[in-house]
């Protein structure tokens, strides 16, 4: 048994020059005889060497869809992505299929929701670990072996050797996320993307992938976006946090400012909704009502405002813009206690 | 308002269906074991091995509680849920509801008497049918059970049950694929309400749910215990939202009952390490909590239900593990009496005292690698390949 | 399709509209209410519309579908051809009305004139009368033999999904079997049993040989609907288990086996084509049938191949008119394609 306690002064990163640069990332949905649907819209955020950026929010507010956009895996028609992803000043977004093809796996590593989905049923683990060293680093499949075994290791997956003849419906699903990972990071990628690591896993083992996680950011310095609906795990994770609704922005900030005075009243409403391990079990929950189907369009006003308990009649009728202040930005006309958005127009966004 | 007032008044006033007192013991299960065969064979099948989902269970549910049970994937939960709503077929033990044994019930009086025991599931799409409209479904298990006639006499007591859940009488004529998730599970919640039922196994009622609308539900849950005195089963693998809900909570464990205690008491208290590993490993969403508390980081998986560990089935991972004992004598679930906590905690370990008081200091647990017998492991490959489909 | 809201509000409109219009009209709408009166309730929103069912919303997506349309004309035409054909046929298809012109050496096949413009047969009958009239045949063929092999099957693969156990594994044991004997060697006996082969023979074989495919179609679907949480919420409800079988699991399961039926009609009159072919079709050909003229045109295939040529081309086409609506039903009613 461990018994961890995670440091509390970690390194700051945030000094270093930024890895991955995502601006005004928009990605547009179109399907024959339907309007264009906007999955993602004009979303910025900065990744470090060493830091961890969370992207927070419920179903349809456009994270998975974000990571699918900056690794280039959305599929090639019915889609318009504008903006630019930059890895060390290169734009991922113009590179073309087959030079993305390269960069994954061995510059930018992804880890999955479902790791029994993401692995090849009649491949055993260790050839799918090994066929990503082949590919990207030119190892032979001898020399790959031993490397394999020792990512199996490093990952902390018991009696590697064995496990390399296994095929993944053989693993269990704590063991298939940690040949997932073992896989991404075969290469040594200096950028992790994991969206949804532990949803489908158990709490022990969601501990355990968590500690691995954290433990590798810090060991090779990768940078990492973690992206999630579990507000828990950013908690513990995460340096920076950045809050989507329907697709936007709306507030971001280190995790401690973040949590212990959120500014949105969405991110509020999140923190509110959630049952607590400690405090008074009786007490009632203050949900958020609605759902998502209840958003306004984006254009013209607030999307969260019929879910609001802040809303104005303002939120109604125009759209706030982000606005940064110090290390936050925040995207609200009247928020818990704090400085309001002007109104954005659209040709400050274009 | 009562529950009598919704119902017609003829069907309550036969007196079968008066409701007992509060606080007395409503589902009594003993020993329940649900095991599942593993078949293998090429032309006549042949049992191998069995699950032990769920082996030798003791479980009271007291009316107007909620019970809650929780435990990781494939610590037989939900199969416990299941086979005590018969849904599922148990190996050995009795369910005892109401003073009648579930377990002898079979054919229409099993059927009759489902009206009392109602389900709501994790997944709200997928367990309301999607061809039938929300008015139909819920006229269903009304015209089952003859509580209505035909859907104009339902109408009235429709609305009163989407109006409980919270939705507009709108929503009578549309189909579930036009709500929301939440909407959905009030659906669902209500269809097991159409039939005014005494318990409810909700299992894992909000797990699918978005986390803004989990506390809807959650507090929907809560309302209509108190309107209409139910008594609920809740499992989840979501500590937070238990301890939330749940007056008296268990924990589960490869198939048994590690440790069951009221809620407040179980949560502050934690005696059986199992649990303590569990609490320990829950986020929470603060990040003071997160970066200071200590972490029981349990080593290795959960070992196959298949192959359960002998003795205590949490030896191969418990960090307080004692030579011998441990492995070979399975451990009852008994009360205990340590300063702190309830008189009414029970735990499943033989060292509950000795590790509360420190007396014992957890160790380092060598990762053990499970070996299951071969010809299990070649089971389970095969009921992997039957996934596939036919093509 | 069921009336809505939308059709009710504004009947105006003409032809198909996106569903993300749809959307904006709720949005602007809700804005509307919503700007009054303020936060939605906890629940959220419901629009007060009708309820679109799954069929409802399948046929708003194929309306839009242009593979449907085009499978859906083809259709169609190819049904309204098989009831007017016979007052549209300039000749009586079975008249010897050309046969003076035959001679077996020299001209067996008599070429275009004035009132005959593909010419006529080896027996002197007008072609193109002979073509349109065979349109008929080849309905009844076709629709007869999907509709029996359907019925067949939908009565085994129900009782094999509905009863699990040993009925299962004898339906099953039963289908496997007729599964094993080649199609077209199956419909191959059963029209040499019959001591004398007729139209209804080759119906009856070729159904017979669809019957194993719609089975094992339906009692697959029957099993992945028995296992699903919704039918386990009506036995947790108490419902009965004729009533689960019936409303539950069989309608969610139909899906697929409509779809191969309309694959299947697409196929049966190839089948029968094939065995009239093979001269085991009817053997009285006073009543044209596409799939029989194409079988009797083999005679003269290398010195005449229009007349081989002409039933084949109204056979594929009819034929691709099945699949695309097939195809694109199939797609329509898949459940993932839904938004």
């Amino acid at each position: 048994m461990t018994t961890t306690t995670p440091e509390t002064a970690r390194r700051d990163p945030r000094g270093a020059e930024p890895l991955l640069s995502v601006r005004d990332l928009t990605v547009t949905f179109k399907r024959q005889g339907e309007d264009p649907f906007v999955a993602v819209d004009g979303l910025s955020f900065d990744v470090r060497p060493g830091q961890t950026v969370g992207l927070v929010g419920e179903s349809g507010c456009g994270k998975s869809v974000t990571s699918l956009a900056i690794m280039g895996l959305l599929p090639d028609r019915g889609n318009t992505v504008t903006g630019s992803v930059e890895l060390d000043g290169r734009d991922l977004l113009t590179l073309s299929n087959k030079q993305m093809r390269d960069l994954r796996g061995s510059d930018i590593g992804m880890i999955f929701q479902d790791p029994l989905s993401s692995l090849n049923p009649v491949v055993p683990i260790g050839r799918q670990v090994t066929e990503v060293l082949e590919r990207h680093k030119g190892m032979s499949r001898k020399s790959a072996k031993p490397v394999a075994r020792e990512m199996l290791h490093k990952v902390g997956i018991p009696d590697p050797d064995r496990r390399l003849t296994e095929y993944p419906h053989q693993l269990s699903g704590g063991m298939r996320q940690r040949a997932l990972i073992a896989m991404a990071l075969a290469c040594e990628p200096r950028m992790l993307i994991a969206d949804e690591p532990t949803t489908a896993l158990d709490v022990t083992i969601q501990a355990q992938i968590l500690a691995l996680l954290r433990e590798l950011v810090e060991e090779m310095d990768t940078a990492l976006i973690m992206i999630t609906h579990d507000l828990g795990v950013v908690a513990g994770l995460c340096d920076e946090v950045n809050v989507l609704y329907g697709g936007r922005l709306v507030e971001r900030g280190d995790r401690h400012p973040l949590f212990h005075d959120p500014h949105h009243p969405y991110t509020g409403g999140l923190l509110s909704s959630v049952p607590s391990l400690e405090g008074d079990a009786a007490e009632r929950l203050n949900p958020v009502p609605g759902s998502v189907a209840d958003n306004l369009p984006w254009t013209s006003s607030c999307a969260f405002a019929p879910r609001c308990s802040n809303a104005i009649e303002r939120c109604r009728e125009e759209t706030p813009a982000a606005v940064a202040s110090g290390d936050r930005v925040l995207r609200c006309f009247n928020p818990l206690g704090g400085q309001a958005s002007p109104a954005e127009s659209e040709e400050d966004r274009r | 308002m009562s529950t009598a007032a919704t119902e017609p008044a003829s069907d309550r006033a036969k007196g079968d269906r008066t409701r007992g007192d509060k606080g007395e013991v409503l589902v009594d299960v003993q020993d329940l074991k649900v095991h599942f065969p593993i078949k293998r064979g090429i032309i006549f099948d042949k049992v191998v091995g069995h699950v032990y989902a769920v082996d030798g269970v003791d479980l009271q549910i007291r009316r107007g509680e909620t019970y809650g049970l929780v435990g990781e994937s494939g610590c037989g939960k939900s199969t416990l849920g299941r086979a005590i709503l018969h849904l599922e077929e148990s190996t050995e033990g009795t369910v005892t509801f109401d003073g009648q044994s579930l377990t002898d019930l079979g054919g229409e009086d099993l059927r009759k008497r489902r009206r009392d025991l109602q389900m709501v599931f994790q997944d709200p799409m997928g367990s309301l049918d999607p061809r039938q409209s929300v008015e139909s479904l819920l006229v269903e298990g009304m015209k089952a059970h003859g509580i209505v006639g035909d859907a104009e006499a339902a109408m009235p007591r429709l609305k009163q049950l989407l109006s409980d859940v919270g939705l507009p009488a709108a929503a009578l004529k549309k189909y579930p694929h036009e709500f929301s998730g939440g909407q959905r599970q009030r659906i669902g919640i209500a269809r097991a309400l159409s039939v005014d039922p005494e318990l409810i196994v909700a299992d894992e009622p909000v797990s699918a749910l978005d986390v803004s609308v989990q506390a809807q539900v959650i507090n929907l849950l809560a309302d209509l215990q108190e309107e209409y005195g139910l008594t609920y089963l809740v499992i989840a693998h979501d500590l937070a939202v238990v301890r939330h809900i749940s007056d008296r909570v268990g924990v589960m464990y490869l198939g048994g009952i590690v440790e069951e205690s009221d809620a407040a008491d179980l949560y502050a208290n934690p005696l059986h390490p199992y649990t303590r590993a569990l609490l320990s490993a829950v986020p929470v969403p603060d990040p003071d909590v997160e970066d200071t508390r200590e972490q029981i980081l349990l080593s290795g998986d959960l070992p196959s239900p298949a192959n359960p560990p002998s003795g205590c089935r949490f030896h191969t991972r418990c960090p307080w593990r004692q030579e011998s004992r441990c492995d070979d004598e399975r451990p009852q679930l008994r009360l205990v009496e340590i300063d702190g906590t309830t008189g009414s905690h029970k735990v499943a370990c033989h060292y509950a005292e000795q590790i509360a008081s420190g007396e014992i200091q957890p160790h380092d647990v060598e990762t053990q690698t499970e070996d299951k017998p071969k010809e299990l492991r070649e089971a389970e490959g095969d009921e992997v390949a039957d996934d596939i489909p036919f093509t | 399709m069921t009336p809505t809201h939308r059709d009710a509000r504004d009947p105006g409109t003409k032809g198909p509209r996106g569903l993300g219009s749809r959307k904006k009209e709720r949005i602007d709408e809700l804005a509307a209410t919503a700007g009054a009166s303020g936060p939605v309730d906890e629940a959220g929103a419901i629009d007060d519309t009708a309820g679109v069912s799954l069929i409802a919303s399948a046929w708003r997506r194929l309306r839009r579908s242009p593979v449907f349309l085009v499978g859906l004309a083809i259709t169609i035409a190819f049904v309204v051809l098989a009831i007017v054909s016979s007052w549209l046929a300039p000749h009586d298809p079975g008249e010897w009305l050309l046969y003076d012109k035959v001679s077996p050496q020299s001209n067996p096949i008599p070429g275009p004139e004035p009132g005959f413009p593909l010419g006529a047969d080896d027996k002197g009958r007008d072609l193109l009368s002979r073509l349109l009239v065979g349109s008929r045949q080849t309905l009844i063929v076709g629709v007869c033999a999907t509709l029996f092999g359907l019925a067949g099957g939908l009565v085994l693969g129900t009782l094999a999904g509905a009863f699990s156990g040993w009925v299962d594994s004898v339906i099953m044991r039963i289908v496997d079997v007729m599964l094993s004997i080649p199609s077209l060697l199956l419909a191959f006996s059963i029209s040499a049993v019959a001591s004398r082969p007729s139209q209804w023979t080759l119906i009856i074989a070729i159904a017979i040989v669809q019957i194993p495919i719609f089975a094992r179609l339906l009692r697959g679907s029957m099993l992945a609907q028995r296992s699903k949480d919704h039918v386990l919420a009506a036995r947790a409800l108490g419902v009965k288990k004729s009533a689960i079988v019936l409303r539950h699991m069989l309608p969610n399961s139909l899906g697929p086996v409509i779809v191969q039926a309309t694959l299947v009609l697409a196929t049966a009159i190839i089948d029968a084509a094939a065995l009239s072919f093979l001269g085991l079709g009817n053997p009285d050909d006073r009543n044209p049938e596409w799939g029989q003229m194409l079988g009797r045109a083999q005679t003269y295939i290398y010195d005449h191949p229009h007349l081989a040529f002409y039933p084949a081309i109204c056979i594929i086409i009819v034929a691709l008119g099945f699949t695309l609506m097939g195809e694109s039903l199939r797609e329509a009613l898949d459940p993932k394609s839904r938004r």
